[in-house]
């Protein structure tokens, strides 16, 4: 992979990241020697059933989950603790302050990782706001807004980060499938804005080949990189495209056969 | 694919096009009476009046003051105990001293819960403490109080500390430990810790129940202050509220038995439903944390 003279070098490396739980009875490992790189501008998708340490990956990445065996950089440094230089969007919906409203809480994530002034921050957290197209609701708490509504403002915040990597953790899974669709757009819309890069975990196939540039397919419990596949949207483009088809066909097959092994 | 072409085109469009029958009474104005009758202050107040009117009709046909006293004899007594300044002064002196002591109780709660979500040994004492002492009426410790800190306030600051302490510690750290992992972990990921973390994700994020904690401490705290000021009164002769109740009682005004009963309970839900209410308004109900 890497170039002669240059050598390339990922943005993040994961490097036979082996995790585990350890619960009063039981030690559970959750994902077993799992390799891959993530360039910068990437889209990566991590597919796998769920179950398979798609989220423990991701935090381990995070920096919440220290790896039983294995190495993670970010930037050419070993990561050992959380830090605002990996933006996150979980699943849940409850990952909003409750008790700030919209803009408050792209607010408070400003002003508590860049230490920058009220007024600055609040012009900065308007625009993010405008961006995920919800200015009208900057003044409402989060119990009032709908899930995609949540999530959209998750988005927002981790874009205020200014962090250059965003970690995304299945955001649109409790989605209606509408809305669903419609979050897809808007996040590739805004990754052509910003060219960050982004890590993404879903156990949707669609979802993967929709948002990806790279997709790494992880095998049921525990979970295993079983292969990787690159995207070429410039190819595809379009989900009734004949490669689309055949890209999904390829995926699902690979999934289901994992799969026997459990069932 | 049949079965689409045996329904009559002409019947399809038929049933679209139709519009259906619009009920009569969609929406209309509510009567006054029914407006009146949906404010539930309004309801609770005529129930009042009802029951002031019993209470008056039953005192009136006893006509034994020393038993149960008239509405209005109450009613005097009140105002000649607000006009003689010794209700005022009586009450004046009973807050001061639940300030005191709730907010003692209140600050070694809140030590009490930080050094419990801060180490495992604070975790136990915390639980051992709790399940001991929060069972013990705190009535049951003024005799013990008496000996250690005398006659005097400082016995019954003592046992309203005692009063507060557990039921808001176990409160605080309930809400503590039920912030969820993904608040935590938006915390963590803005690389907040120690003192800022504590501040602005748990205690926001624990607030539904430190409040529910500071409402329950109080109305124990309240009640406990009273039944102490009335066991023992106060060798100064500047007792509270519970005092006064005493006093009058061994006095036989018992209209002003009445009025002092009357101003615990007046204070009571001053607080209860005035103070603690808006706090709430303004807070967890806003944020839609009210559970
Ligand atoms: N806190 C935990 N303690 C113990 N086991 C866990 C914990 N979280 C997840 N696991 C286990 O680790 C495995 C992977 O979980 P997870 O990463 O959440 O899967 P996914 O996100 O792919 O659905 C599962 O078998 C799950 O039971
Ligand atoms: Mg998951």
């Amino acid at each position: 992979m890497a170039g002669t003279n240059a050598p390339y070098r990922p943005f993040l490396e994961v490097r036979n990241l082996t995790l585990q739980y350890k619960t009063a009875r039981y030690l559970i490992t959750a994902t077993d020697d799992v390799s891959f790189d993530v360039a910068e501008s990437d889209r990566l998708i991590l597919l796998g059933p769920s179950g398979c340490g798609k989220s423990t990956i991701l935090k381990a990445v995070g920096g919440f989950l220290k790896p039983a065996g294995g190495s993670i950089t970010l930037g050419g440094s070993g990561i050992k603790k959380p830090g605002a230089d990996r933006a996150i969007v979980f699943q849940e919906f409850d990952q909003l302050l409750p008790w700030k409203t919209a803009l408050e809480n792209i607010v408070f994530a400003i002003r508590q990782t860049r230490g920058a002034g009220k007024a600055e921050a609040e012009e900065e957290a308007k625009v993010l706001l405008k961006k995920v197209n919800l200015s009208s609701f900057a003044h409402t708490y989060p119990h009032a807004l709908s899930g995609g509504m949540k999530q959209r403002v998750a988005i927002a915040r981790c874009l205020a980060l200014k962090s250059k990597i965003i970690l995304m953790d299945e955001p649109f899974a409790s989605l209606d499938a509408l809305t669903r669709q419609k979050m897809q757009e808007e996040l590739l819309e805004l990754w052509a804005d910003t060219k960050i890069t982004l890590v993404f975990v879903t156990h949707s196939i669609d979802e993967a080949i929709t948002l990806g540039t790279r997709i790494i397919v992880l095998s049921p419990h525990p979970g295993k990189v079983v292969c990787e596949f690159p995207v070429d949207w410039s190819q595809i483009n379009s989900k009734n495209h004949p490669e689309y088809a055949g890209l999904k066909e390829r995926i699902t097959r690979i999934l289901f056969r994992d799969m026997d092994f459990v069932i | 694919m049949s079965n689409k072409e045996t329904i009559p085109f002409d019947l399809l469009k038929t049933n679209c096009a139709e519009t259906p029958q619009i009920p009569e009474e969609i929406k209309r104005k509510l009567s006054l009476w029914e407006k009146l009758y949906n404010v539930p202050a309004l309801r609770k107040i005529t129930l009042l009046v009802f029951l002031a009117f019993a209470w008056q009709l039953y005192a009136a046909y006893l006509d034994n003051a020393l038993m149960v006293p008239t509405l209005t004899d109450t009613a005097r007594g009140f105002f000649e105990a607000v006009k003689s300044a010794e209700l005022p002064l009586r009450t004046l002196t009973s807050l001061r001293v639940i300030c005191i002591g709730y907010s003692g109780g209140v600050l070694l709660a809140g030590l009490l819960t930080v050094f419990a979500i801060t180490t495992k040994p604070g975790t136990d004492l915390l639980e051992i403490f709790t399940a001991m002492f929060n069972p013990l009426p705190a009535i049951a410790l003024l005799p013990l109080a008496l000996l250690w800190f005398g006659l005097g306030y400082p016995s019954i600051i003592f046992v309203i500390i005692h009063a507060v302490t557990w039921p808001v510690a176990l409160n605080i750290y309930a809400g503590f430990m039920g912030v969820s992992t993904t608040l935590r972990m938006v915390g963590k990921n803005y690389e907040l810790a120690g003192f800022r973390f504590v501040f602005k994700i748990l205690i926001p994020a624990a607030f539904p129940h430190i409040l529910t904690g500071l409402k329950i401490g109080w109305a124990f705290s309240w009640r406990t202050l009273i039944a102490a000021e009335l066991v023992f009164g106060v060798s100064s002769g500047s007792g509270g509220l519970g005092w006064f109740i005493y006093e009058k009682k061994n006095q036989l005004d018992i209209n002003f038995v009445f009025a002092g009963l009357l101003t615990v309970i007046i204070i009571g839900v001053f607080i209860e439903g005035m103070v603690f209410k808006s706090i709430e308004e303004r807070t967890v109900v806003k944020w839609g944390m009210k559970f």
